[in-house]
C-alpha cells in the first residue's frame, strides 16, 4: 500500500468516512468535517500508523489530504 | 542576620504544582509557605534560593537582588529555613545558638554564625547546606514539612485558622446584607473592606473561622463553612463551600468545594464537586467537572509522584491540577488524579486516569500532543488577558523550559496511549 493509501485509510477510520469520499484536495476541516479534536486524533493516528513523530506546530500547516501525504512522505524520507 | 528560605531536593515530589513556582510559593491556608515563614520571623533581611529557570520570574515577584545570592551566605550570620516548612506549629527564633534542627532527618532550619559560614566550602547551595549541617550541633524537633502535594490539603484547615488568628484587624469591615445569615460565633469572621456579601449568603463558623479578603463578592445562595479563606477579588456564585477551603485571589467559584486549595486566577464557575484538591493558577474547570476524593472500598489513595505510585496513607485525597490546565464540561477525575501543567483534559464519557502529563491534550482516554506548545501559549496569553495580566517574556521562557523538561515523560505517556 502506498503512503497515500495508508493515509486515506487512517482518515476513513478516524473520521468514519467512506474511502471514496476522501479526495486528494479534500480539506480536513471544510470537506471532511475534522474539528479541532478530530484533527489531533488524526495526527496521533498518523504517528501510530507510520511510527513517526510529527512536529505539532509544523503540522498545523497541513490543510488537505495532499498536504498530509507530502508532510508525512517528507518525514519518512528523512 | 540574613534569613535564607531555600528549596531542597524534594521540590519534584510536589510536581506538577512546583513546575512554575518554588515550593515555598505554594499555598496552605490563606497564605503561602513563604509568607508564613516571614510572618513567624518578622522583619529581617530575607533571601531566597530557587531553581535557576524560575529565577527571572521570581526575581520580579520576590524582589531584585533577593534570589540565589551566594555572596550573602558568607557576609553575615545566617538562618537557613527549609521552604517546605509549614510555619504554624514550629517556632524559630532569629537569635540562638548555632544549630541544625532536623525533623525525620530533613533539615528544618540551621542557625550559623558568620565565622562558621565563612569556613564552609561549597559549589552549590545543597552542598553548603549539607556541609553546614555536618559541622553544626544537631537537634531533632517536631515540625511539619510538606513532603507531598496532599500534605498541603491535609494541613489547610489548621493553616486557615492560624492565618485568621494572626490577623491584626480582625472584624467585619463591611455592611452585610440584612438577608445574609451568620451561624455561630460572629467574632470568628473577618471580612475586609471592599467586599460584598449579598442576600441569602450563610457564613457558618461552627467549626472554624472564615476569612474573606478585600474586594470579594459572595453572591446569593452561597453557603460558606469555616475554616475557610476567600482571597482578594474572588467571586463565589452560589453553592456549598464546605470546611477547609482556601480560594483565590481572583477566582470564580460555584458548586460544591470541600477541603481544597484553589491557588489563584482559576475558575470553577459551574456545578460539580471539587474535594481534597489543589488547583494551580490559570486553571479552568468546565461545567460539571467533578473529582473523586474517596474510593468506594475506602482504601488509601495512591498517586503518581515522579512516575511511581505513592500511597498517601489517606482515604480522602482528590486531584492536583497544574497551572494553565483546563477541563472540558463533564470531566470526571478519578481519586488522586495528577494533571500536569498546561494540559487540556477532554471528557470522553469515563473517568480521567490517575496521571495526565503536562502540555498535552487528553482526548478519548489517551494523551496526545494537541496542537503543540505555541497553541497552548496563545491560550495562556488569552486567559491571562481576561484578568488583565500579561504573560511576560520571562514567563514564556519558564514555560518553554518546563515544556522541554517534561518532553520525555510526555512522549512516554503519548506512546503508551497509542499502543492501547
Amino acid at each position: 500500500m502506498t503512503v497515500e493509501e495508508r493515509i486515506k485509510n487512517v482518515i476513513a477510520q478516524q473520521l468514519k468516512l467512506k474511502l471514496e469520499d476522501i479526495k486528494n484536495d479534500s480539506d480536513f476541516v471544510k470537506d471532511l468535517g475534522a474539528d479541532s479534536m478530530a484533527s489531533i486524533e488524526l495526527m496521533a493516528a498518523f504517528e501510530a500508523e507510520f511510527d513517526i513523530e510529527m512536529d505539532e506546530d509544523a503540522a498545523l500547516s497541513v490543510k488537505t489530504v495532499d498536504n498530509a501525504v507530502e508532510f508525512i512522505q517528507n518525514i519518512l524520507d528523512q | 542576620m540574613n534569613v535564607i528560605i531555600f528549596e531542597d531536593q524534594k521540590f519534584d515530589n510536589l510536581y506538577p504544582l512546583t513546575y512554575l513556582r518554588p515550593v515555598y510559593e505554594l499555598k496552605c491556608g490563606h497564605t503561602t509557605l513563604r509568607q508564613k515563614i516571614e510572618r513567624m520571623i518578622g522583619s529581617s533581611s530575607f533571601y531566597y534560593f530557587i531553581r535557576d529557570y524560575l529565577a527571572p520570574v521570581f526575581e520580579k515577584k520576590l524582589g531584585n537582588g533577593k534570589i540565589n545570592r551566594f555572596d550573602v551566605l558568607k557576609d553575615n550570620d545566617l538562618l537557613l529555613i527549609n521552604g517546605r516548612l509549614l510555619a504554624i506549629d514550629t517556632k524559630i527564633d532569629l537569635d540562638g545558638p548555632e544549630q541544625a534542627a532536623l525533623c525525620e532527618n530533613q533539615l528544618v532550619y540551621a542557625r550559623i554564625k558568620k565565622a562558621s559560614a565563612k569556613k564552609i566550602t561549597f559549589n552549590h547551595l545543597d552542598e553548603f547546606i549539607k556541609n553546614a549541617t555536618s559541622i553544626l550541633p544537631q537537634k531533632n524537633i517536631a515540625a511539619t514539612l510538606i513532603n507531598y502535594p496532599w500534605n498541603l490539603v491535609q494541613n489547610n484547615g489548621k493553616a486557615i485558622i492560624d492565618d485568621f488568628n494572626q490577623l491584626t484587624d480582625k472584624g467585619i469591615h463591611v455592611e452585610l446584607s440584612p438577608q445574609a445569615a451568620i451561624v455561630g460565633d460572629k467574632s470568628l469572621i473577618h471580612i475586609a473592606s471592599g467586599s460584598l456579601i449579598r442576600p441569602f449568603v450563610t457564613l457558618d463558623t461552627t467549626n472554624g473561622s472564615i476569612l474573606i479578603d478585600e474586594n470579594v463578592i459572595i453572591h446569593p445562595y452561597t453557603h460558606i463553612e469555616g475554616p475557610n479563606a476567600i482571597g482578594k477579588n474572588t467571586e463565589a456564585f452560589g453553592g456549598n463551600i464546605r470546611a477547609g477551603c482556601a480560594i483565590g485571589p481572583v477566582c470564580r467559584v460555584h458548586g460544591e468545594i470541600e477541603e481544597s486549595i484553589i491557588h489563584g486566577y482559576s475558575n470553577k464557575h459551574h456545578d460539580g464537586f471539587l474535594g481534597h484538591a489543589y488547583v494551580g493558577e490559570w486553571v479552568n474547570l468546565g461545567a460539571f467537572t467533578t473529582n473523586s476524593d474517596l474510593k468506594n472500598d475506602y482504601t488509601t489513595v495512591q498517586l503518581y509522584v515522579k512516575g511511581e505510585l505513592v500511597d498517601s496513607g489517606d482515604m480522602k485525597v482528590g486531584s492536583f491540577i497544574g497551572d494553565h490546565s483546563k477541563t472540558s464540561i463533564g470531566t470526571l477525575l478519578t481519586t488522586g488524579a495528577m494533571i500536569g501543567i498546561m494540559s487540556n483534559v477532554i471528557n470522553a464519557g469515563g473517568l480521567i486516569p490517575k496521571f495526565v502529563p503536562s502540555f498535552c491534550w487528553f482526548l478519548k482516554n489517551r494523551a496526545t500532543k494537541g496542537f503543540g506548545f505555541e497553541h497552548m501559549l496563545k491560550t495562556a496569553v488569552t486567559s491571562m488577558e481576561r484578568r488583565n495580566v500579561k504573560l511576560t517574556p520571562e514567563d514564556e521562557t519558564m514555560l518553554r523550559t518546563v515544556f522541554e523538561m517534561t518532553k520525555e515523560e510526555r512522549s512516554f505517556w503519548i506512546k503508551k496511549g497509542s499502543r492501547s
